[in-house]
């Protein structure tokens, strides 16, 4: 019994990491420009098509692909700041720079339907089937503990360099007050851009260790990413400590719902619990202060 | 005023011209064929295992036509799934007008299609879907050739308990009804023969990760028998899951998978050594001494360069079928559907075919059980 | 503006300005004709989603332009106006209308009761809100098996009952013309109830309170009841689309009301000019046939979808209206000579 549970708990912070990082980028996205991008999740996507692509044609290291995918990730990221939310940011609506890019998700899906087929492509890495027995019984694979490793050394890089670096600085001062951090002599635009690229590089990498798991279609990313959002919000919307923790817990109701119930009710468990906060805390699960304009 | 008349009149002249056009093509005998199958979506690869079948088959039959006539095929895709098989089912109606239609696999498709064929009155082959529904409630429109769940299930549970001496299962299948309803039968037979059903589980076509799942067959006791009852991707993953969680033999456990025609051929490839111990019935034994399927497995080699699957070997059959109907004098739909009912003495590379009063093929000479080698290979059981 | 756009537009183009009856014919007359250009039952089934998709959009905008409230759940009403009816009929054997009627109350009691719950969620917040009450009813359509029998659906559902009047012969639904002239002549009517309280009071109501919600409450608007107001009447009409949907397509599986069906139906409303009535119309008709013409181009269109509706959003925000009204002052500049003094600067 004790076997079980303590299984899912590993089964189930596994995902979380997975989670953490998608959620991570959208949150960083909405901190810096109050924006959400629908996008997100075909960055997700590209990325684990890129990783597999890289170690399939190319014939490339697994490791090296997620590399690969982190970098293609920060390029799209870049690009669709530059298309869409650059030029909207003057504009200042709340609603169309977010059905934008509904219509770049919409068209990337279906680029990519057009390239890749609507057939499922059969993506393992070496290291999907192969498993470490842990002590009690308890078992994990190689490419689960592949993601925790990056998944946490990143979100570690990442905090710290938020909290302790100069641009990371200047990043938490653009989204706390644009107009005054660009009054102190800080380039709101170029750390925007730079957010995006952080972004969605992270969905990138996430895609690519996401692919061994997941059935890898061109809409593979969009099963991850409703859920980012309950992630975003019950941790609170651009609030990177209340994100981890949202989507740990995620994670972790995902595999004890299974065990315990059925899997099919996830999502409703997730998404009562996004309701719930909604109705009750707002802000999250750790209320950072926000003001929001009047 | 001026513009939609135009129009109007365009229309009338095109239609007319197409009618025309028709009418000559009548002139050459052709019995048309509609192929409902999934091409995209997670039951593609029926899709493409089909339309192999189907090209050999036609390719073979109309060399010399069959009392004159020749056959020809117009393929839509239904998706292994309701809505666009209703979808796929009406344009294939609506604009090729077949004379019969043969599909789908997946039983959900094949359940919402069938109204339409029965509106239409056009007779509908199935060779692919399991679920009782299909024949059960008696549409004398719709024929099946392939085992249904009643008799696959009861089959493949009774072999269970006897000759693997199971006495404990795990349920494990897609939300769908085949899956549903294949689960059902197993449960029913296995609990009246004595055994007891572990855990029950369904899950849904968009579930990806089934590392949780496994880990919670493996904490519910000694486990012998695991029916499956999921598409090829989801299987792969549920495969591999169990041998890492160690219930499978693949994974140095002890619990045997059991299933039906759903996973095709080159699954172990996939699946590596974790499909392992994996018991399945199939409906085809290409080293069956019959003429008719050494024929068709030389055939099928020398075609496409591989070796062919029962998937291959069912749509192959089902053009048999139809071929056979106009041998006997069919002509059109209704004739068509009048003399599959009457089908008699037809013996196929699945197996022989008489249909009941509902239609459904009451022929299982060719169920054969395989289990997975270490080298990945089947070897036949030899239970039937 | 100078006063020469003024005059061009108030020159020849003043006398086309048609009556807001003359349109209704227009329109009446518009759907009486195109099933009979269109014989093709491939395009008549078109010309019905095309007819439920403008449903779908004029409510959609009805609380999204009208009462700015950020609604990314739509398909959510669709679904529940699908399920209840055709559970309704075919469970208890409810006639077709009654259902259809309560059907559009479920629905617009669901759209209320969740503008009830986010009442003080503001702009991302409500977005979100509302997406994941879409994808929580999505799920229970899936899971609960017993009541909708979820991915195994419901098929072989009928079309509404014939109709037989006195002395004409018996209209059938199962005829595509027919259902068109129905859907079609829902839609019309839904468009008119929509474009009379856009008119009235209520209207000025709703536009104070999308524009600036705290100012309309130092007003003493009480925005919350025009809030869910609004929020009933579309998703009401969205029920209504369902049942007819239902009724049409023959079967009915959880995955037709996905969220993604939210954003195409959003997409339309963007497209067509958000905010305007006849606007949606257009985004609908237009993103609802352009596919199917481009249906040679395979999955290309969806492609061309996405992209058109990209730009529109980058270039054009105020959709295909935008267009027309810029296209319309730019025929008036060509068709008005200058007059001979120059413009005063």
């Amino acid at each position: 019994m004790l076997t079980v549970a303590l299984q899912q708990g590993i089964n189930g912070l596994v995902f979380g990491s997975l989670y953490v990082l998608v959620a991570l980028g959208l949150t960083l996205i909405y901190g810096v420009l109050v924006q959400i991008n629908f996008a997100h999740a075909d960055v997700v996507t590209i990325g684990a098509f890129a990783a597999y692509f890289f170690t399939f044609a190319f014939g490339g290291n697994y490791l090296v692909s997620i590399a690969v995918a982190l970098v293609i990730g920060g390029a799209l990221g870049w690009l669709i700041n530059a298309a869409i939310f650059a030029p909207l940011r003057e504009r200042g609506s709340e609603l169309l720079p977010l059905i934008a890019t509904i219509g770049v998700s919409i068209l990337l899906q279906n680029a990519m339907l057009i390239w890749f087929g609507p057939i499922p492509y059969p993506f393992d890495s070496p290291y999907s089937n192969e498993v470490i027995r842990l002590w009690g019984g308890t078992f994990i694979t190689w490419q689960n503990l592949i993601i925790i490793v990056v998944s946490t050394l990143t979100i570690a890089l990442l905090y710290a360099f938020m909290k302790f670096t100069f641009m990371g600085k200047a990043l938490r001062a653009v989204a706390q007050d644009r107009e005054t951090a660009a009054l102190m002599g800080i380039n709101p635009s170029q750390l925007i851009m730079l957010t995006f690229v952080i972004a969605s590089a992270l969905a990138g990498m996430g895609g690519a260790m996401l692919g061994p798991i997941l059935v890898l279609t061109p809409f593979a990313g969009t099963t991850v990413i409703v859920k980012a959002f309950a992630i975003v919000i019950i941790g609170g919307f651009g609030n990177v400590e209340g994100t981890i923790i949202a989507g740990l817990l995620v994670g972790l109701i995902e595999s004890y719902t299974t065990q315990l119930v059925n899997p099919g009710l996830i999502d409703i468990v997730v998404f009562s619990l996004l309701l719930l906060m909604l109705a009750f805390r707002p802000t999250g699960l750790i209320a950072e202060k926000r003001e929001e304009n009047v | 005023m001026t513009n939609h008349r135009a129009v109007l009149f365009l229309g009338v002249a095109v239609i007319a011209g197409l009618g025309a056009v028709d009418a000559a093509s009548a002139q050459d005998k052709v019995i048309k064929i509609g192929g409902l199958f999934p091409m995209s979506g997670p039951g593609a690869y029926f899709g493409a295992q089909d339309k192999q079948g189907i090209e050999l088959a036609l390719e073979q039959i109309n060399k010399a036509g069959v009392n004159g006539y020749k056959f020809e095929i117009h393929y839509e895709d239904s998706g292994c799934s309701p809505l666009p098989a209703t979808q796929a089912a009406k344009r294939l109606i609506e604009q090729y007008k077949p004379h019969v239609i043969i599909g789908e696999e997946c039983s959900d498709a094949t359940l919402a299609a069938m109204p339409l064929m029965e509106q239409a009155k056009v007779p509908f082959l199935n060779a692919g879907s399991s679920s009782i529904k299909v024949t059960d409630p008696g549409n004398p429109w719709t024929f099946r050739i392939m085992p249904n769940e009643v008799m696959q299930g009861v089959d493949i549970a009774t072999n269970a308990y006897k000759r693997l001496n199971a006495r404990t299962a795990v349920l494990l299948y897609e939300n769908t009804n085949a899956g549903i309803g294949n689960a059902k039968v197993f449960n029913d037979t296995f609990t009246a023969a004595g055994g007891k059903i572990l855990a029950d589980i369904g899950f849904g076509r968009d579930v990806n990760d089934f590392t949780a799942i496994a880990t919670r067959i493996g904490g519910v006791g000694k486990v012998d028998v695991i029916p499956t009852y999921t598409l090829e991707g989801q299987g792969l993953r549920i495969t591999q899951a169990l041998a890492q969680a160690g219930v499978t033999k693949g994974g140095g456990g002890q619990a045997i998978q059991l299933g039906t025609i759903w996973l095709p051929f080159g699954f172990e490839q996939k699946a590596g050594k974790a499909a392992l111990g994996y018991v399945r019935i199939v409906q085809f034994d290409p080293l069956d001494k019959r003429e008719v399927v050494s024929n068709f497995v030389q055939s099928f080699k020398a075609k496409f360069n591989q070796d062919p699957t029962h998937i291959n070997a069912h749509a192959f059959d089902q053009i048999l079928v139809i071929a056979d109907t106009v041998q006997r004098g069919a002509t059109d739909a209704q004739s068509i559907r009048d003399r599959m009912a009457e089908t008699k003495n037809f013996s196929g590379v699945t197996g022989s075919v008489e249909f009941d009063k509902h239609n459904q093929n009451t022929k299982m000479d060719t169920i054969h059980y395989m289990e997975t080698q270490p080298d990945l290979s089947w070897k036949p059981l030899g239970w039937n | 503006m100078s006063n020469l756009n003024n005059e061009a537009l108030a020159g020849p183009l003043a006398r086309i300005r048609l009556s807001r009856r003359s349109w209704f014919l227009i329109a009446a007359l518009a759907i009486a004709v195109t099933p009979l250009v269109f014989q093709d039952s491939y395009w008549r089934t078109n010309l019905i989603i095309c007819a439920l998709n403008v449903m779908l959009a004029i409510g959609l905008d009805f609380i999204l332009g009208y009462a700015g409230q950020l609604n990314l759940g739509h398909s959510a009403f669709y679904g529940i106006g699908a399920y209840a009816s055709t559970l309704l009929i075919m469970q208890l054997g409810v006639p077709f209308w009654a259902a259809f009627v309560l059907a559009m109350a479920l629905a617009g009691v669901a759209g209320m009761a969740l503008s009830i719950f986010a009442v003080r969620l503001r702009g991302h917040y409500l977005a979100i809100a509302s997406l994941g009450f879409a994808v929580i009813v999505h799920q229970v359509l899936i899971n609960w098996i017993s009541l909708t029998q979820g991915p195994l659906g419901i098929y072989a559902i009928r079309p509404p009952p014939p109709i037989a009047l006195p002395g004409l012969p018996v209209i059938s639904f199962g005829n595509p013309a027919n259902m068109f002239y129905l859907v079609a002549g829902f839609a019309l009517l839904f468009y008119l109830l929509l474009q009379q309280l856009v008119r009235s009071p209520i209207g000025d109501t709703l536009t104070a309170i999308r524009e600036d919600e705290v100012s309309a409450a130092s007003l003493g608007i009480n925005f919350t009841v025009w809030k869910v107001f609004a929020f009933g009447v579309g998703s009401a009409i969205a029920g209504a689309a369902g049942a007819f949907y239902a009724a049409f397509v023959g079967t009915l599986v959880p995955d037709a009301f996905i969220i993604t069906e939210s954003f195409t139906i959003l997409a339309m409303v963007i497209v067509g000019g958000m905010g305007t009535l006849i606007g949606p119309v257009w985004g609908a008709i237009l993103l609802t046939l352009l596919p199917e013409m481009l249906r040679g181009f395979g999955d290309l269109r969806l492609v061309l979808y996405g992209l058109a509706l990209t730009l529109v959003v980058l270039f054009m925000p105020g959709g295909i209206v935008q267009a027309a009204h810029i296209l319309r002052a730019r025929l008036g500049r060509l068709l008005v000579r200058p007059p001979t003094g120059a413009a005063q600067p």
